[in-house]
């Protein structure tokens, strides 16, 4: 089996794209979102819970990460040799580069430069942000590399 | 790693693609080990000494290419 383009096939404008392919791999990431934004729906109108129930209400989101995780692990173990290879160049750029950008916005914000927003360092969100553009820019620079 | 991979790929008349669909590899794996971008493990090299009835040393030559 040809296994051309198989990491391209999941990434949006690419010419591979397929959109099917793209739903199997993130159907456990949009589940986990669906599980989170209920869950912290529920907490807010239900402020008498008790600590240990909103907890745990709150952290069901972790089962369809752990399984969007496996889909993941899945997909590279699935890939060819080389394209195993860029992915791991392109993991180990967004890890190291937000890292990096973590450091320089929490610097900042330790210094006073930002007066809102960032001015508690990068959050979750911002970070998996970071992550996930520099993963883009990783696979790209790797996939150039090998072109 | 110097080889002659496109050489023995071009006497038997095959594209990148259709040896890529041949080993399991895609397409880019062997356009990156012809233009010696890339090193193939040792199961690929094997592989492909199988494919073309070669032995090893003739397909890698251990020399750097890069």
């Amino acid at each position: 089996m040809n296994q051309t383009n198989l990491i391209e096939s999941y990434r949006p404008c690419s010419g591979s794209y397929s959109l099917k392919k793209d739903l199997r791999l993130n159907a456990w990431l949009a589940v986990s979102m669906a599980v989170y934004l209920t869950a912290l729906f529920l907490v807010k109108r239900h402020p008498a819970w008790s600590p240990w129930s909103r907890g745990l209400l709150l952290l069901t989101p972790v089962l369809p990460v752990l399984l969007y995780l496996r889909a993941w692990i899945r997909l590279v173990r699935g890939l060819d040799e080389l394209q195993r290879l860029i992915q791991l160049e392109a993991f180990l750029f967004a890890a190291l580069g937000t890292l990096l950008v973590g450091f320089v916005v929490n610097t900042l914000g330790a210094a006073g430069v930002w007066r809102e927003g960032l001015n508690h360092g990068l959050g979750l969100p911002e970070g998996c942000m970071a992550m996930f553009a520099l993963w883009l820019a990783g696979g790209a620079l790797a996939n150039r590399r090998y072109r | 790693m110097k080889n002659q991979l496109r050489v023995l790929r071009a006497l038997k008349g095959w594209s990148q693609g259709e040896l890529a669909d041949q080993l399991g590899v895609s397409r880019q794996t062997i356009n990156a080990i012809e233009t010696e971008k890339y090193d193939p493990s040792l199961p690929l090299a094997f592989k492909l000494a199988r494919l073309f009835k070669q032995p090893i040393e003739r397909l890698f030559d251990g020399e750097e290419g890069r």
